[in-house]
């Protein structure tokens, strides 16, 4: 198993589906519910707060950039969105929870980049400071997001529709997380700004030596994260018809599990989006088939930090840093 | 005399490919063996099976007779062996006598002095150590605070004040200037008269006949030939370790012919760096600076470069003033960079070599954000082509399975990709075998004939005696000299590089 791990590539892509059918298999066999239609579509639209900004997490994370802040500016990105709905209107809502998330990475890659804060400090700052802010605009409640007063029916319907409409049986925020999941393989294999982001977290020095404007690449990243949260954030209120500043709650957690599951390195310089998908899918599947067995949220978080933990152990044991002799430990 | 160490028909294969084959190696005490091939010839896979970071395939390993089994450092350690390598492992923050008696610094007495540390007894007992050695450092002095020769010494003295039998140096004077070279000769004839026998692994061949008994030469995996030193001289030995006759290099320089300066470099300062440089580097035409180590020439060339920032001074290209702050700055002005160390500042090692050199020049390879993919490998064949740059695999192989001399190649090519007007390499054959070596002195030669620019920085003196048009010295942190390539010698460089004008 270990051998065929430190294998990279198809090897790597295998073993996550291996990994996931053995989850739905498990899931399914436990509960006659898990593989319903209903259970399914639930699973997949829940998938897509994650999803969506996983593509993102990926691409700052093989640029050698991480932020954990992506599910408290979700929930300051919902709550901006209750808040000037009722002034200003439910799409300059929009388009204002967008600027703010893009506001937040903005910071985000300023402090890790030209202020020189680790990213992990700098973004558990904010994590801290936007859940707060959440709280401070909406006074710790949940606010509605429908249409109070009965006279922009249509503007809200075409809000609403976000997370309800369906095309050729998919959810629109599935179809969402696909088309960026797409984007995503694009842009990080085709693009300038896809290469860069490999050179940066593969070599920020070599990098830096070869004239690539390192840091504008870094803080775009970090502006991209942001505006992943944002984007989470408009189909998570159009599906709550409201907007809770506790929502997203350990999203950042399951983001960065998902991401080092499917083989991005912690360091940088490596990873994929066909990957991330697939650990997507593997934390998603697992959560629910946890939830239909109406498993306490404390040991779904257990479970949750063990794959994270195994995740990472794998990573080391893959790329050599540990040599994982069981022999060994115990003859000592 | 009596052998120490014998290492029978050791084999070794990674990925199914025999990196090592039965090869043979005998150590007595008190004698240098020097162990010579290219890069990528075996030698660091045969070290480190010698050392414990490797399992052999099959073999044996004999010390004094006794054969040993190695599975990790810590036992070729208790049986005597030491490595020194090229890049030291030291605390840096720590002392000297820290340093050296690391993991069993002396205690003192009493019941509560027994659970401290002897402070006093530690600093004399590293004053006696150093004085094995006859050097003069001081045992308080932090690691960091010491040159380098100071460092690998307290490391070697460590080895051998752990009783170390055998001492493995790998290229131990890459980063030495030359007094400091006479001084690990020294202290490598110390050892030897002590009794330690020590392996020798380098680049530099005349070191070699300075200070080894015997020479062992690997190529590909095999043993090619174990003599005595005095039955080789240095194209006998090149030749065994190339498996091929190289020319003898001829230097033909042509006449430089241009007006306009490319590069001209007038009061640039830096504080505690280098101070009030001025120069002109022309179209065409190849200049080195040399001095030695630590001189400010590295520093300088960065900052003409803009990896780091000058405190004032102008630099012009072509005659227009540039203000350059940022590598950017450098290289929309027209200047590539080669620094030293291109496993760490100018490679991305896991990305492929079409991807490393071309990036420093998407200009004209995007549209939209997106790469061309067939005009971005025409681009990058066309320097593969041109400058020889040979890799197993093709073009989308990573650029870490490269050897020293086609990484280098890559660096080059990416600048040269870049269009840039001036070039400046930092020791641009640094662990670079001797083949690849006459290779890129050729290439150089060729770019200078095709109207570029080169500022080279090297410590190697016949490197910059074989190269350049004309020579600067640099003396701490200033120009003391300039040499036409027909006046200049090795004695009037190495004076006016140790601040010796005559």
């Amino acid at each position: 198993m270990i051998k065929f791990l430190k294998k990279t590539g198809l090897q790597d892509v295998i073993a996550l589906i291996v990994i996931l059918v053995g989850i739905i298999v498990i899931m399914s066999l436990s509960s006659n519910l898990f593989l319903s239609p209903r259970n399914i579509t639930n699973l997949l639209i829940d998938s897509t707060t994650v999803g969506i900004i996983a593509v993102f997490s990926t691409m700052l994370m093989i640029g050698g950039g991480l932020d954990l802040s992506v599910a408290s500016t979700a929930a300051l990105c919902g709550v901006i969105i209750g808040v000037f709905q009722a002034s200003l209107g439910i799409f300059p809502a929009v388009l204002i929870a967008l600027a703010a998330g893009a506001i937040v990475g903005l910071v985000n890659g300023i402090l890790v980049t030209y202020v020189g804060i680790n990213p992990l400090i700098t973004t558990l700052g904010m994590f801290s400071i936007a859940r707060g802010l959440a709280f401070v605009f909406s006074n710790g409640l949940t606010i509605p997001v429908f249409d109070l007063s009965g006279e922009h029916q249509a503007a809200y319907d075409r809000f609403t529709i976000l997370s309800e409409g369906s095309f050729l049986g998919l959810p629109y925020p599935v179809i969402a997380m696909l088309l960026l999941f797409a984007l995503g393989v694009t842009v990080l294999h085709l693009s300038s700004y896809g290469r860069a982001m490999y050179a940066i977290g593969g070599n920020e020095l070599a990098s830096k030596m070869a004239a690539l404007p390192v840091k504008r690449y870094r803080v775009t990243a970090y502006v991209l994260s942001g505006i992943s949260a944002a984007i989470a954030a408009i189909f998570l209120t159009s599906r709550l018809y409201a907007a809770d500043p506790r929502a997203a709650p350990g999203v950042e957690l399951t983001v960065i599990t998902a991401v080092i599951l499917g083989g991005t390195s912690l360091a940088g310089g490596k990873g994929n989006l066909v990957g991330t998908f697939l650990g997507v899918m593997i934390l998603s599947a697992l959560l629910n088939g946890l939830r239909l067995q109406s498993t306490s949220t404390d040991l779904q978080n257990i479970i949750q930090g063990l794959v994270l933990l195994a995740a990472v152990g794998f990573e080391q044991v893959r790329t050599g840093n540990v040599n994982l002799d069981i022999r060994k430990m115990f003859s000592k | 005399m009596s052998k120490v160490l014998e290492m029978r028909n050791i084999c070794k294969s990674f990925y199914g490919v025999k990196v090592l084959k039965n090869i043979p190696l005998e150590l007595e005490s008190g004698e240098v063996l020097a162990l010579l091939g290219e890069n990528g010839a075996g030698k660091s896979t045969l070290i480190k099976i010698l050392n414990g970071d490797y399992q052999m395939d099959t073999g044996k390993i004999l010390i004094d007779g006794q054969e040993v089994d190695f599975k990790e450092p810590s036992d070729s350690e208790k049986h005597g062996i030491k490595m020194i390598y090229q890049e030291l492992h030291y605390a840096a923050d720590l002392s000297v006598a820290e340093n050296l008696f690391i993991g069993h610094l002396a205690k003192g007495s009493g019941p509560i002095g027994k659970h401290l540390i002897d402070w006093k007894k530690v600093n004399q007992d590293a004053k006696k150590a150093l004085g094995l050695l006859n050097v003069d450092i001081d045992p308080k002095a932090m690691m960091r605070d010491l040159s380098v020769i100071e460092r690998q010494i307290v490391e070697i003295i460590k080895a051998i004040y752990g009783n170390a039998k055998i001492l493995v140096m790998d290229e131990p004077t890459a980063a030495l200037t030359p007094p400091e070279v006479e001084m690990l000769f020294k202290i490598v004839n110390d050892l030897k008269a002590k009794g330690v026998a020590i392996i020798y692994i380098s680049h530099r061949l005349e070191e070699v006949f300075h200070i080894a008994q015997r020479v062992m030469i690997l190529r590909d995996g095999n043993h090619v030939a174990t003599k005595n030193i005095e039955e080789v001289n240095s194209d006998s030995l090149v030749e065994l370790m190339v498996g091929r006759e190289i020319e003898e290099r001829i230097i033909e320089l042509s006449d430089n012919k241009a007006t306009a300066p490319a590069l001209e470099v007038s009061g640039l300062n830096k504080f505690g760096s280098f101070k009030d440089i001025n120069f002109k580097l022309y179209e065409g035409e190849i200049v080195s600076i040399f001095g030695l180590l630590g001189s400010g020439q590295i520093s300088l060339t960065r900052s003409i470069f803009g990896a780091e920032r000058a405190d004032r001074g102008s630099i012009k290209v072509y005659g227009h003033e540039r203000k350059i702050r940022f590598a950017q700055d450098g290289k929309n002005a027209g200047i590539g960079f080669v620094p030293i160390d291109r496993k760490v500042r100018g490679l991305v090692l896991d990305m492929s070599v079409l991807k490393n050199l071309t990036l420093s020049n998407w200009n004209n390879l995007l549209t939209l954000g997106f790469f061309k993919n067939k005009k971005e490998r025409a681009h990058s064949q066309k320097w593969i082509d041109a400058l020889g740059i040979r890799m197993a695999g093709g073009i989308d192989t990573a650029v870490k399975f490269l050897s020293g001399g086609n990484q280098q190649k890559v660096v080059l090519a990416r600048w040269l990709e870049a269009n840039v007007k001036v070039l400046i390499l930092n020791e641009p054959t640094w662990g670079v075998d001797v083949g690849a070596r006459s290779d890129i002195y050729d290439q150089l030669d060729m770019l200078a004939k095709q109207g570029l620019a080169i500022l080279v920085v090297s410590s190697d003196i016949h490197e910059v005696l074989a190269i350049s048009h004309r020579i600067l010295t640099i003396y701490d942190g200033q120009l003391t000299a300039e040499f036409s390539h027909k006046e200049a010698s090795q004695d009037l460089l190495l004076n006016a590089a140790a601040g010796r004008l005559a």
